[in-house]
């Protein structure tokens, strides 16, 4: 009977793969015909839970450290707020509550555990535009946060100085594009970065002469610059809203990179989206839509001011609207890690 | 009156004073048994506010505070505040000190409070991160919360100026509280019965030490490093209580 229903499916799709101009469309009408799984959707609302990742290195303004409450642990951040305002939205599509489940993991996890399909989607201040081969398999929302970037902070007058005299220079000498003329304002200096980030993407790709310190994460990238460890870190790249959040309220021994005119150096910018599987299209058209509505209300405007602007402790803000996560998936502690020197190619 | 009758009068008498006598006796035991559960939470907050600066050390990752440690911790502290081994409990024999159904339900704290320092594990072992709010104040509502799920008996921590809602205190526990705040400190206890006897309410006043100073002393309405503003209070000010709430069922 099988055997026959089989064959049957098999002889339509023939039958019609002809009349088709696309291979999308040929795998539209085979799901039609043969619907093998529900969408991921449908799952989502079905099971009455999002699988969402986090990073567990905190990207503070966008994820702080977890933090013990009178309901037990709990993280908080813009990309946490986030979550609950696109859940809410999505309880209201699914018309009943959904719940998000948080996984906190390392950064360079969320993309295995997306393309393994333990993740629906993961949102940790990612740039949507990075070019880099093992960001493939992933696609992106709509940007939740415009304006960000890579920027570098350093704890020496005499490094900004410096990379302000190589800006400089190369206005005065052209270089044949912008990216290569961004890239020699840091000749000559020792970056850290975190690994499979943008940053170390772009580090990798355009710093080629620079020693690059590849760091397990920010704090360790701080540790190893406060133990003075040789070679001496003069610079750290990261996520322009991150290293600017960090030297203005956590770090203030340190400080932004800028231009002469004293705005920040960006070396490229970026918008930060929510990350999902490349063929989950439908629900990327969900995400969209409900970010598309956060930005009409006003709200993804709002959260950036709550979390970049105000003044605020964000040990209360995780007592009082922080969400949970799955403390069995979690690493038995979180390790910062260090920094390793990369090998000239 | 001859011997015979004696007897009868005396064995009358005993009956007749039997349920008052049970019924005290029940008392008496819930009683002792509210108390050493407050004394055995309070034991659990000096255990974490010693380990505080373990906890915050941003350049530590494994703190080495297991739920194992923390247990072994506890009931150090336990021991030296009342006397009893907790590890010697189910082999202790039934008496004054400890009654049965303190036999049954501090073990239950351990357990809560030794759980509670287990799913923390994940955030007091984070490197390059100081202050993680875990502190005697969250340690101990989380315990008093798990405890309470798992027994007929309900332990909380509150204050007149609770910071976490949930330990608002009720009428009952406001009206003790503010008789308190008007008194000297003193290390006894309010033990009360309510709802027509039905119920005991057991009140431990816990007072504000120096350490607890940075976060509720001077200067007033500053934020503290959680972000909550500071109550401006001074050392030996009543802080708050630990309350245990017990339902009496032979009346």
């Amino acid at each position: 009977m099988w055997m026959r229903r089989s064959g049957y499916r098999v002889a339509m799709i023939a039958l019609l793969a002809p009349l088709l101009p696309g291979c999308g469309l040929l795998i539209d009408v085979v799901e039609q015909v043969w619907p093998v799984t529900g969408n991921r959707v449908d799952i989502i609302c079905e099971r009455e839970r999002v699988q969402v990742g986090l990073t567990m290195e905190p990207f503070r303004p966008f994820v702080f450290p977890t933090i013990w409450t009178d309901e037990g642990a709990r993280v908080t951040g813009l990309d946490v707020e986030l979550i609950k305002a696109m859940t809410d939205e999505l309880s209201r599509r699914c018309g009943r509550p959904i719940t998000p489940v948080l996984h906190l993991v390392r950064f360079r996890d969320l993309f295995r555990l997306l393309n393994e399909g333990h993740l629906d989607w993961f949102v940790s201040a990612v740039a949507t535009n990075t070019p880099a081969p093992s960001r493939a398999g992933v696609a992106y929302s709509l940007p939740y946060f415009y304006g960000g970037g890579i920027s570098g902070i350093t704890r020496s007058s005499a490094v900004i100085d410096r990379v302000q005299a190589n800006v400089r220079e190369q206005t005065l000498h052209p270089a044949a594009d912008r990216l290569a003329a961004t890239s020699h304002a840091l000749d000559g200096l020792t970056i850290a970065v975190q690994g499979e980030t943008s940053a170390y993407y772009y580090a990798e790709a355009n710093l080629g002469a620079n020693r690059l310190l590849v760091c397990d994460s920010l704090p360790a990238a701080f540790e190893y610059a406060d133990a003075q460890t040789e070679p001496r870190i003069d610079v750290i790249l990261g996520a322009q809203p991150v290293l600017e959040y960090m030297v203005k309220r956590v770090r203030r021994d340190w400080a932004l990179l800028t231009r002469d005119n004293g705005l920040p150096l960006f070396l490229t910018k970026a918008e930060y989206g929510v990350v999902v599987a490349e063929e989950s299209y439908r629900l990327r058209w969900l995400l969209n839509d409900l970010l598309l509505k956060l930005d009409e209300s006003g709200r993804l405007r709002e959260m950036r001011a709550r979390w970049l602007d105000e003044d605020y402790a964000f040990p209360r803000r995780a007592s009082l609207e922080g969400l949970p996560f799955d403390v069995e998936k979690m690493a038995a502690h979180y390790v910062q890690g260090t920094c390793r020197l990369k090998p000239l190619p | 009156m001859n011997s015979r009758m004696m007897v009868k009068a005396v064995l009358m008498l005993s009956v007749l004073l039997q349920p008052p006598l049970t019924w005290a006796v029940e008392r008496a035991e819930v009683e002792e048994t509210a108390r050493l559960l407050a004394r055995l939470l309070e034991s659990g907050r000096a255990v974490i506010e010693r380990n505080q600066t373990l906890i915050d050390d941003p350049h530590k990752g494994d703190k080495g505070l297991t739920p194992e440690l923390f247990e072994a911790e506890l009931v150090r502290e336990f021991r030296a505040k009342s006397g009893i081994d907790l590890t010697a409990l189910p082999t202790a024999p039934v008496s004054i000190v400890i009654p049965p159904l303190a036999k049954e339900l501090l073990p239950v704290l351990v357990q809560a409070s030794r759980d509670v320092v287990r799913d923390a594990q994940v955030v007091i072992n984070q490197r390059g991160i100081g202050y993680k709010n875990f502190i005697p104040a969250t340690w101990g509502s989380q315990a008093s919360a798990r405890f309470s799920k798992s027994s007929h008996v309900r332990l909380k921590q509150t204050a007149l100026d609770a910071r976490n809602p949930k330990n608002e205190p009720d009428e009952y526990e406001a009206s003790v509280l503010k008789w308190l705040a008007a008194r000297p400190r003193a290390e006894a206890y309010v033990s009360e019965l309510t709802e027509e006897g039905k119920t005991l309410r057991v009140v431990m006043p816990i007072y504000y030490a120096k350490d607890c100073l940075a976060c509720h002393g001077e200067p007033k309405g500053m934020l503290d490093i959680s972000g909550y503003p500071k109550e401006g209070h001074k050392e030996g000010d009543l802080a708050g209580a630990i309350t245990v709430t017990a339902p009496l069922s032979n009346r």
